[in-house]
C-alpha cells in the first residue's frame, strides 16, 4: 500500500464505489417519488368515488303540477282558520293533478305507483302556500314540487339500467319520460339539504344540523382546549421546574395523545354525564369530550415549538433584565406561535373529524331539530355520515358522500387557515 | 509524558494549580469574588476564584477553551440561573452588596450588569425595537420621544446610528455580523448599567468588525465598568487593563495586563501566551 501514491489509491478506491453509491440514490429518489404517487392515486380514487357518489345529492327534481286548490278538499267547513288548513289533506291535490297528466293509469297497481310519486315533502310545500297565501283557494295554478327520492334517483339516472329495474320502477321510468317530453321535470338545486335536519325521508334530510351541532362542539373544543393548552404548554416547557413530577406528567401527556378516542367518550360518560349530570347528546358534553382528546396534541405540539426557539433568544432576553413571563410573552411565545396554531389546528380538525367518543355520549340520536343552544341535543358531520351510511334508502347513498365532501370541505378549509396562520405569522428574521 | 507536563516540572515557576498568582485584589473594586465554586450536577466547573474587579476598568478573562471563563462570567449576572443542575456558590458582591444569595432578585441586578454574547443574537424584531425593549421593560423612558432619544444615544454610543439611522424600523436580524454584534452593545447600554459582561464579543467577525469593537470596548470604559473573555491574546492585550488567566477551573494568574503579558508569573501563563498550548 505505502509504494502507492495516496492520491491515486484513493481515487480508485472512490471511483470503484461510486457507482454503487448513484445507484443507492437512484433507488431512493425512486421508492421516494413511487410512494408519493401511490398515495397521491388513492386520493384520487378516493375523491373520485366521494364525489361521483355525492355530486348528485346537491340537486333534486321537481316536477311541474297544475294544482287546482280545492276549497271543498282543503277546508270543507270553510272557516278558512290555520289550524284547519294546517291540518288539511294535501296530497289529494296533488294526486288528482298527477292523475290528471297520466289518464291511462286505472289499474290498482299502478295507481299505488302513482300515489307515491311526489315526495313526503311536496304536501308541506303546499300547506305552507296555502296558509301563506288563503287567498288561492279555488284558483288552480303551475307548482314545482319535489318527486319522491326513488323517482328523483331515476331522473338522475343513478339507479342502474332499465332491465334490473323492479316493476313499479319501470312505471315511474316511463312517467319521467312523458314529463320530460312535455317539459314538466326538471333538476335544481337542493337547497333543503343544507337547510333541513337529519330526517328520515331521504329527500328532506339534510346536513344543516349536523353543522350546527358541529359548530356549537367545536366552539367548546376550540374555546377550551386552546388557552388550556397553550397554558400548560408554556408552563411546562418554560415555569416548571424540572423534576421527578414534571417527568411523569409530561410522560402521562404523551400517553394520554396516544389513547382510542373512544376511551374518552367513556370517560365522557362517566364523568360529565353521569357524575356532573350534564345534558347528553349535546355539543356541550360533546365539546368537552374532544377538549380532553385534544388537549394533549396540543400541548405536545405547543411544546414542541417552544423547545424549537433558540435559547440565545432567551439569553438575550434574560441578559437585559427581562423577567421570565416577559422573555416568554414578547420572545418566545411570537416565535413558537405558528408552531402552535398548527399544532392546535391540526388537533381541532381531528376532533371535527372524530365520531367514535360522541357515540359514547349518545350523539348518536337520530335528531330532526336544528340544535339551538350548547344543551340542545345535536349531532356532529361524522356522526351523521355513519347514520346515513346505515340507513337502506338508496337515496340515502349520495347524501352520504354528500355529507362526506361537506365534511371534507370544512377540513380543508381549516387546515387552509392553519397555512395562512403560519406564512402569516412566521418571521423570517 | 506531554511536553506541557515536562516543561511544567522542569522550569522553578509556580506549578501548583491550587493558588492564584498575582494581585487578585483591587483599589477600588467594583465587584468582589470570594471563594467562588461552580458545579454543573457532579462537575466541579470553577473552583475557588478569588478576584477584584475594578471600577471603570476592562479585566481580560483569558484561558482555553473549556477552562471556565465563560462559566465565571454568567456568575456576575447570575445568567448561570438558566441552566438546570447549575449551582454557584461562595461571595459575590457588587459594591458592597451581596448578589449571589437565593434572596436576591436577578432583575434589576440584570438591569446593572449587562451582557454581550458570544454569538450575535438581537431579537428578530426592527433595529428600534432590539434597542428599545431594555428601556420599555424597566420604564426608563415615560414617553415615547424620551425613548426615541434613549435609542439614539445608544445607537451612537454603540457607533450604529451613521449606519441604520435610515432603517430603524428594518429587522435587526438583517444587519452584518459585526453590525448585529455592535446593535446588542447597544441593545445592553440602553439599559443604562454599570458593569457590562462580554463573553468573546468579537468570535464570530471578521478582523475590521472586531476593531470598531475593541475600539468601543476603549470608549464605553469610561462610562462603564467591563468584563470581557475572549480567545484572542492580541484582543486582551489591546483592550484591557488587567487580565486574568483561567486554566482547567482555577484561576492561575491575574494582574494588570502588561505585567502579566510581559512578565508572567505562572508557568502556565507564560506557556499559554507564547502559544505554547491553549
Amino acid at each position: 500500500m505505502s509504494d502507492q501514491s495516496p492520491r491515486g489509491h484513493t481515487l480508485d478506491i472512490v471511483m470503484a464505489g461510486l457507482s454503487k453509491r448513484r445507484n443507492a440514490e437512484k433507488r431512493f429518489r425512486f421508492f421516494g417519488l413511487a410512494s408519493i404517487v401511490l398515495g397521491l392515486v388513492f386520493l384520487l380514487v378516493l375523491f373520485i368515488s366521494i364525489i361521483g357518489n355525492g355530486y348528485s345529492a346537491f340537486t333534486y327534481s321537481n316536477v311541474a303540477l297544475d294544482i287546482t286548490f280545492d276549497p271543498a278538499v282543503i277546508d270543507p267547513e270553510g272557516q278558512r282558520n290555520p289550524a284547519a288548513l294546517a291540518a288539511a289533506d294535501y296530497d289529494t291535490l296533488w294526486k288528482a293533478s298527477l292523475l290528471k297528466l297520466f289518464p291511462e293509469v286505472t289499474e290498482r297497481q299502478e295507481k299505488r305507483a302513482l300515489n307515491a310519486f311526489m315526495g313526503f315533502s311536496a304536501d308541506k310545500r303546499l300547506k305552507d302556500m296555502v296558509i301563506k297565501d288563503p287567498g288561492l283557494m279555488g284558483t288552480t295554478k303551475t307548482v314545482w314540487l319535489p318527486v319522491d327520492d326513488t323517482v328523483d334517483l331515476l331522473f338522475k339516472g343513478k339507479l342502474g339500467n332499465e332491465e334490473e329495474l323492479n316493476e313499479r320502477n319501470q312505471h315511474y321510468q316511463s312517467w319521467i319520460k312523458t314529463l320530460k317530453d312535455q317539459d314538466r321535470i326538471h333538476s335544481s338545486f337542493n337547497r333543503e339539504f343544507f337547510t333541513n335536519g337529519d330526517s328520515r325521508e331521504p329527500e328532506a334530510a339534510g346536513i344543516w344540523g349536523a353543522v350546527v351541532g358541529s359548530a356549537f362542539t367545536l366552539l367548546i373544543t376550540i374555546g377550551l382546549s386552546l388557552p388550556i393548552g397553550i397554558a400548560a404548554a408554556i408552563y411546562l416547557e418554560e415555569f416548571a421546574p424540572r423534576n421527578r413530577w414534571t417527568d411523569l406528567i409530561e410522560v402521562n401527556i404523551n400517553n394520554l395523545a396516544a389513547v382510542p378516542s373512544i376511551v374518552f367518550g367513556l370517560l365522557g360518560l362517566a364523568v360529565f354525564i353521569n357524575f356532573f349530570g350534564l345534558p347528553r347528546s349535546s355539543p356541550l358534553v360533546g365539546g368537552l369530550v374532544l377538549t380532553l382528546m385534544t388537549l394533549p396534541v396540543i400541548i405536545i405540539a405547543g411544546r414542541s415549538a417552544l423547545k424549537s426557539v433558540p435559547p440565545s433568544v432567551r439569553e438575550a432576553a434574560l441578559g437585559i433584565g427581562a423577567s421570565p413571563v416577559q422573555m416568554v410573552f414578547d420572545h418566545v411565545l411570537p416565535l413558537a406561535l405558528p408552531g402552535i396554531l398548527t399544532g392546535a389546528i391540526i388537533g381541532t380538525a381531528r376532533a371535527l373529524g372524530e365520531s367514535a367518543p360522541l357515540l359514547m355520549i349518545g350523539m348518536v340520536a337520530f335528531i330532526v331539530d336544528i340544535p339551538k343552544t350548547f344543551t340542545s341535543a345535536a349531532t356532529v358531520l361524522p356522526v351523521q355520515i355513519y347514520l346515513w351510511a346505515d340507513s337502506p334508502e338508496r337515496a340515502f347513498n349520495e347524501r352520504t358522500s354528500a355529507a362526506i365532501m361537506v365534511l371534507l370541505a370544512f377540513l380543508i378549509l381549516m387546515n387552509g387557515f392553519a397555512v395562512y396562520l403560519r406564512r402569516r405569522y412566521e418571521r423570517r428574521w | 509524558m506531554t511536553t506541557l507536563e515536562k516543561s511544567t516540572m522542569e522550569k522553578p515557576f509556580h506549578r501548583e494549580h491550587r493558588s492564584t498568582v498575582g494581585t487578585f485584589t483591587s483599589d477600588n473594586p467594583r465587584i468582589v469574588c470570594r471563594s467562588v465554586d461552580v458545579y454543573y450536577g457532579e462537575k466541579h466547573a470553577v473552583q475557588n476564584i478569588n478576584i477584584d474587579v475594578g471600577r471603570h476598568q476592562v479585566i481580560a478573562l483569558i484561558g482555553p477553551s473549556g477552562c471556565g471563563k465563560s462559566t465565571f462570567l454568567r456568575c456576575l449576572n447570575r445568567m448561570n440561573d438558566t441552566i438546570p443542575d447549575c449551582r454557584v456558590t461562595g461571595d459575590i458582591s457588587m459594591d458592597g452588596i451581596a448578589i449571589n444569595g437565593p434572596e436576591v432578585d436577578v432583575v434589576p441586578l440584570r438591569a446593572q450588569v449587562g451582557m454581550v454574547f458570544q454569538k450575535p443574537n438581537p431579537f428578530p424584531k426592527s433595529i428600534f425595537e432590539n434597542v428599545a425593549y431594555g428601556p420599555r421593560i424597566h420604564g426608563l423612558a415615560t414617553n415615547p420621544s424620551d425613548l426615541e432619544g434613549i435609542v439614539e444615544n445608544s445607537l451612537r454610543r454603540a457607533g450604529l446610528w451613521e449606519e441604520v439611522k435610515d432603517r430603524l424600523a428594518q429587522p435587526g436580524t438583517g444587519l452584518s455580523g459585526g453590525q448585529q454584534q455592535r446593535l446588542c452593545i447597544a441593545r445592553t447600554i440602553a439599559v443604562n448599567p454599570e458593569i457590562i459582561l462580554m463573553d468573546e464579543p468579537c468570535s464570530a467577525l471578521d478582523p475590521i468588525a472586531t476593531a470598531k469593537i475593541e475600539q468601543l470596548i476603549d470608549e464605553l470604559r469610561t462610562l462603564y465598568t467591563i468584563v470581557i473573555v475572549t480567545h484572542s491574546m492580541q484582543q486582551a492585550a489591546r483592550v484591557s487593563q488587567r487580565t486574568a488567566f483561567f486554566h482547567l477551573g482555577h484561576l492561575n494568574e491575574v494582574g494588570e495586563t502588561a505585567q502579566v503579558f510581559t512578565n508572567p508569573q505562572h508557568q502556565l501563563t507564560e506557556e499559554y501566551i507564547t502559544g505554547r498550548f491553549g
